[in-house]
């Protein structure tokens, strides 16, 4: 059997090749964006990026309605989108396995929230697994569908951030094929109106008590007792990996299937113990289901709940648990280091456009969640507020609506991305209402793709890449809605779209602007660089201002003052310092050549 | 005997590429593996770094403040950022090219030139501006597994075997095919250096 080395992601996608799965489903979002890229690679699947995690989810239902093997990944916050459909959707008896992938985000790396997705799968009464290495991953992956297939329970597996992007050792098998059976007219099972929902309140009630009974000797959790009955610690995921570095000699149960919990079997093994010790990240989840059934156990009082658990944070809980000794390990004490901000990469069009804004007289500007989220951090800090895909154009409104002042500025920013995603039904409801007394300035940024995930397809890509079959017209679809005056500026022509904007800001009314600039990274722009000529430079940094990589002050020989420089190897040739330089100390390098020549 | 490995550097230098051709070897030399994948915003120019555990058996993918075997830093001021993470024994792996942070470009904070000069009495620092010397031989893409040939070359060295076909292969299974020569003439000055 092959041997391979594998991301969670990766190997989530491998067990669902191997289970037979039918149809994968997306939208990408940071950790588990590369668990459909990694589905994409087997013929066998149906996979798609789909507009958005609700429209993903019911794709993938669509699939298990009609008896294939679905799943459905998304990052944690993806689920808050979905969970209208979800909450009608587990009613059913699941008829294709389904699997729902959350990749939830302990300590917040790449989210805007750590929602701890354990509770959303109780809530919308799935069964829950839990892995803790790649090999886990693929294996959970198979026997979480087939799970699905028993009971007829929707399965949700639950994985964090690390996991996710943490490779190691997976063994390969080969597939499995299952018939389509195709999906049963049968309405009183499928359509959840009231009279058909009504029974489905307790079926589900049922449907996990049997998934809790097979629970009672499942394979997915393991128990490792020790000769000593004084500690026993429940875990489950990455943790059980950091716990077992600290090479403790106490009992402990690792649960691979987290939900339910097997009471009879929690009841059986902690009465063994003298003490019972959860470790988990986020809430209390598996403390509290274990306090439910009336075992006695402590955690959250030890372990933070927030942040992840690594090796250190746990040897440091367990010896305020009295487990362990105190540590003998001096802590390390590191000097504060200078942060390194992400920053817009060399080249990107939306440099431009946050230049021109922070020298504007914008009064508020609302941000929106894709790679101009960037825009909140240094150098231009120009985001009042960022708060979920799609929110900025609803929250604009809503400030509209209730300011006495209305004639300050507000400029309000979406990217084509989050505009496709959930930004549009919020276009049409700003129509609504409107009465020419405001001043809002939209700036649709449309960099041709989902740029912060690694540059993956969206509505407009393929109106730029023939590779892309959608193709749609932010500034059609608007004037489409209502929108009389929706105009299309270059990025990288900052004079122009200066001051396009900048009369917008200063006048009244709705203004609305799609500012086209292809992704420097997707698109890869390379063209040729710019320098800087010192004896024209007067060190003003309206270049350096912009935050470009490749610019920096530097001394240069017989020039007393600092003066701007680029560089060469890193440049990618956007122009925009160029433009933003009132002396044109910043000059072309093929001009350059010439001149030598 | 396990090694612990440390990567750090910023987005778009290729660190996820250092994981993978390390991690494939290290499997192919018949050892478990466990790797952290680079963690951040790859591709924005903020910090990453990562990680892989080498030995007989490895649990966690996380290496345990103050256990790294080696720190591979793409950058001097991320060699600063991560030293703590090391042995004293701990061996840095330097490419000497600066980076500015936004911080510094700004002129709001000072590059700490001082402090990283200060590592060189605690550890054992080989370095090498792989930035220039990727550029010279090919392009500015290739510095990083001209680190990968300085690892190489130090597990060697502490008697910790990885053979070199191994590195190769695993080199070929992961950069595009006409790559492939040029990315180990990176290998190579790294091993040699």
């Amino acid at each position: 059997m092959k041997k391979m080395m594998m991301t969670g992601n990766e190997a989530i996608a491998r067990g669902f090749y191997e289970a037979g799965g039918v149809l994968a489903s997306s939208y990408p979002g940071s950790p588990t964006v590369g668990i459909l890229s990694a589905v994409n690679q087997y013929d066998e699947i149906y996979s798609e990026f789909s507009t958005n995690e609700k429209v993903a989810l019911e794709v993938a239902i669509g699939a298990s309605f009609n008896g294939a093997r679905a799943m459905v990944a998304m990052k944690h916050v993806g689920l808050n989108i979905s969970l209208d459909p979800l909450m009608a959707f587990t009613e059913i008896p699941t008829q294709g396995p389904f699997l729902l992938v959350t990749g939830d985000d302990p300590g917040l790396s790449s989210s805007q929230n750590e929602q701890d997705n354990r509770n959303l799968g109780k809530f919308a009464n799935m069964a829950i697994v839990d892995p803790s290495n790649s090999q886990e991953a693929l294996e959970f992956t198979k026997k979480a569908l087939d799970l699905s297939s028993k009971y007829n329970i929707p399965m949700m597996l639950r994985i964090t951030s690390r996991l996710c992007h943490s490779r190691s050792i997976v063994t390969l098998n080969d597939r499995v094929e299952y018939d389509i059976p195709g999906m049963e007219k049968k309405p009183e099972k499928y359509c959840m109106i009231p009279s058909n929902a009504k029974s489905q309140q307790t079926y589900m009630k049922d449907r996990l008590e049997a998934v809790e009974a097979y629970a009672y000797d499942t394979s997915l959790n393991i128990y490792e007792p020790t000769e000593d009955k004084g500690v026993l610690i429940i875990t489950s995921g990455l943790l059980y990996e950091n716990l077992k570095e600290l090479d403790l000699d106490v009992s402990i149960w690792k649960l691979g299937l987290i939900y339910p919990i097997s009471k009879k079997r929690a009841i059986e093994i902690t009465a063994d113990y003298d003490e019972v010790i959860v470790i988990e990240e986020m809430t209390p989840f598996i403390e509290n289901e274990l306090k439910l059934m009336g075992v006695v156990c402590k955690g959250k009082e030890y372990f933070s709940l927030t942040g992840e658990l690594s090796i250190e944070a746990i040897e440091k809980g367990l010896e305020g648990a009295a487990v362990i000794n105190k540590i003998n390990q001096k802590t390390i004490e590191s000097e504060p280091v200078v942060a390194r901000h992400p920053v817009f990469c060399t080249g990107c069009p939306h440099r431009s456009t946050f230049d021109i804004v922070k020298k504007s007289k914008a009064d508020l500007v609302i941000g929106d969640i894709g790679c101009y989220s960037l825009a909140a951090l240094p150098p231009f800090e120009q985001s009042n507020s960022i708060i979920s895909m799609g929110a900025s154009v609803g929250i604009t409104k809503g400030l509209i609506k209730s300011r006495k002042n209305n004639d300050k500025p507000i400029v309000s920013v979406i990217g084509d991305g989050t505009f496709f995603h959930s930004g549009i039904p919020s276009f049409i409801n700003l129509l609504h209402q409107s009465d020419g007394e405001e001043n809002v300035t939209f700036l649709i940024l449309d960099n041709r793709t989902t740029a912060m995930t690694g540059g993956q397809h969206n509505g407009s890509s393929g109106r730029f890449n023939s590779k892309n079959d959608l193709k749609v017209s932010i500034k059609d679809l608007l004037k489409t809605i209502g929108f009389e005056e929706v105009e299309e500026i270059n990025q990288y022509n900052y004079k122009k779209a200066k001051e396009k904007i900048n009369n917008a800001i200063g006048n009244k009314g709705i203004s609305i602007f799609v500012l086209n600039g292809p992704c420097a990274l997707k698109y890869k722009l390379n063209k040729p660089y710019y320098y800087v000529d010192p004896t024209v430079c007067i060190g003003c940094r309206n270049c350096i201002h912009t935050g470009c990589p490749p610019l920096e002050m530097k001394k240069y020989h017989n020039i007393d003052k600092l003066k701007s420089s680029i560089d060469q190897d890193m440049c990618v040739g956007c122009s925009v310092c160029a433009q933003v330089c009132p002396v044109n100390a910043i000059k072309l390098s093929t001009e350059l050549e010439v001149e030598d020549e | 005997m396990n090694k612990n490995i440390l990567l750090s550097g910023m987005g778009g230098q290729g660190l996820v590429l250092m994981t993978d051709i390390i991690c494939e070897a290290a499997l192919k030399a018949g050892y478990e593996v466990k790797s952290n994948d680079v963690v951040g915003l790859s591709q924005r120019g903020g910090m990453v770094w990562g990680n892989v555990r080498i030995g007989d058996k490895v649990y966690s993918p996380n290496i345990r403040e103050g256990q790294g075997d080696y720190l591979l830093a793409m950058e001097p001021l991320e060699a600063l950022r991560w030293h703590h993470m090391l042995k004293e024994q701990g061996k840095i792996l330097l490419n000497e090219k600066h980076i500015n942070p936004v911080l510094v470009q700004q002129e709001v904070e000072d590059y700490p030139s001082e402090a990283i000069e200060a590592l060189n009495e605690e550890y054992q620092i080989l370095s090498i501006n792989a930035a220039k010397e990727a550029v010279r031989i090919g392009n500015e893409k290739i510095a990083n597994v001209i680190l990968i040939g300085m690892l190489a070359k130090a597990l060697l060295s502490d008697e910790f075997k990885i053979d070199e076909e191994y590195w190769r292969e695993s080199i070929k299974d992961f950069v595009p095919e006409k790559a492939i020569q040029l990315n180990y003439k990176a290998f190579n000055l790294g091993f040699s250096n």
